[in-house]
């Protein structure tokens, strides 16, 4: 009887973990509501050019997932930024992007847009901090970042 | 004995005749009586016998233990097997997830390495200014975008954190 029972316990041992560690992969079928959101980025640099910058976007509140990247209205920053891949399906970014150009923006101008999935009902909050921003120079400038969120899907 | 054998077949009549029983019994009735520590000594052996004959049970039990074990090791396998989802290709091998490994260097030595490493060296680059063969991150005897997307890969890691 004390065998069963040991084997009964190894063998479920064994498999609960395992089992844990795939339905934590599988995306949940029956879970919480799920949406697509984009969030806008805008970086406001006032009178000076902004040629580079640098931000880390993360979660405070909510749950998400980042779905992907996309670059901003100008033209300067219309491509794709740089990001860690490793971002990707997490709730933290670290976004980067410059222009050696001449052709450079000034004031609110928006750099980036972030794809979400927002999972539940909890309506997401994020800390945004800009790490750097430079002039055509090079020179690091002041500027204010911000976000706003866009329609979901 | 009689019931029993009436039991199991009605019909065969096995009585056995007074006589034939009377002489059976001078036949092979012992010629002393049989003591009790023999009867003792009989039944420990036939009981010691039996004992005997256990490792065999024993034995099979084993391997019924043995392969109840197997079973199981083998659906443990076969479930850690299905959760690797073996269909999910790796992700392919792109020249920016080389480059994330490579080491990047604080270019403008501000103390961090951060996207301005990245634009310096870029505009460096752009410019045509002598540039230094210590900024080659991959190796390639070139100091060019590719060395760029090095230093600003590294920048955008996640792993050495900001916040």
């Amino acid at each position: 009887m004390s065998k069963i029972f040991i084997i009964i316990l190894t063998s479920v041992s064994v498999m609960v973990p395992v089992l844990a560690q795939q339905s934590a992969q599988d995306e949940p079928v029956d879970g919480p509501k799920t949406r697509f959101s984009p969030l806008h980025i805008d970086i406001d640099s006032g009178r000076q050019s902004l040629a580079a910058y640098q931000f880390e976007l993360k979660v405070v509140t909510g749950w998400i997932k980042i779905v992907g990247v996309e670059g901003g209205r100008h033209k300067a920053f219309k491509e794709a930024p740089y990001y860690d891949p490793a971002a990707l399906t997490k709730d933290r970014i670290i976004i980067a992007a410059f222009n050696t150009g001449r052709d450079l923006p000034t004031k609110r101008t928006r750099i980036a847009t972030v794809h979400l999935q927002i999972i539940g009902e909890v309506e997401p909050e994020y800390e945004l901090k800009l790490i750097v921003a430079a002039d055509e120079e090079g020179k690091e400038i002041s500027a204010k970042i911000s976000y706003e969120k866009g329609e979901s899907k | 004995m009689t019931e029993r054998m009436q039991h199991f077949d009605e019909n065969l009549d096995l009585q056995v005749s007074p006589k034939l029983s009377k002489d059976l019994s001078a036949l092979f009735e012992p010629k002393h009586p049989v003591p009790p520590e023999v009867d003792r000594a009989v039944s420990d052996k036939i009981h010691r016998h039996l004992v005997g004959i256990k490792p065999l049970e024993g034995k099979r039990r084993r391997f019924h233990w043995v392969a109840l074990w197997k079973v199981a090791a083998a659906a443990a396998v076969v479930i850690f097997a299905f959760s690797l989802d073996l269909t999910k290709k790796p992700e392919p091998l792109t020249n920016r997830s080389v480059l994330t490994g490579a080491q990047a260097t604080d270019i403008d030595l501000n103390g961090r390495v951060d996207i301005l490493d990245a634009f310096t060296l870029a505009r460096q680059i752009e410019n045509a200014d002598h540039i230094a063969t210590k900024w080659d991150m991959n190796g390639d005897g070139l100091v060019d975008h590719s060395d760029v997307d090095i230093v600003a890969l590294a920048a955008v890691r996640l792993e050495k954190g900001v916040l």
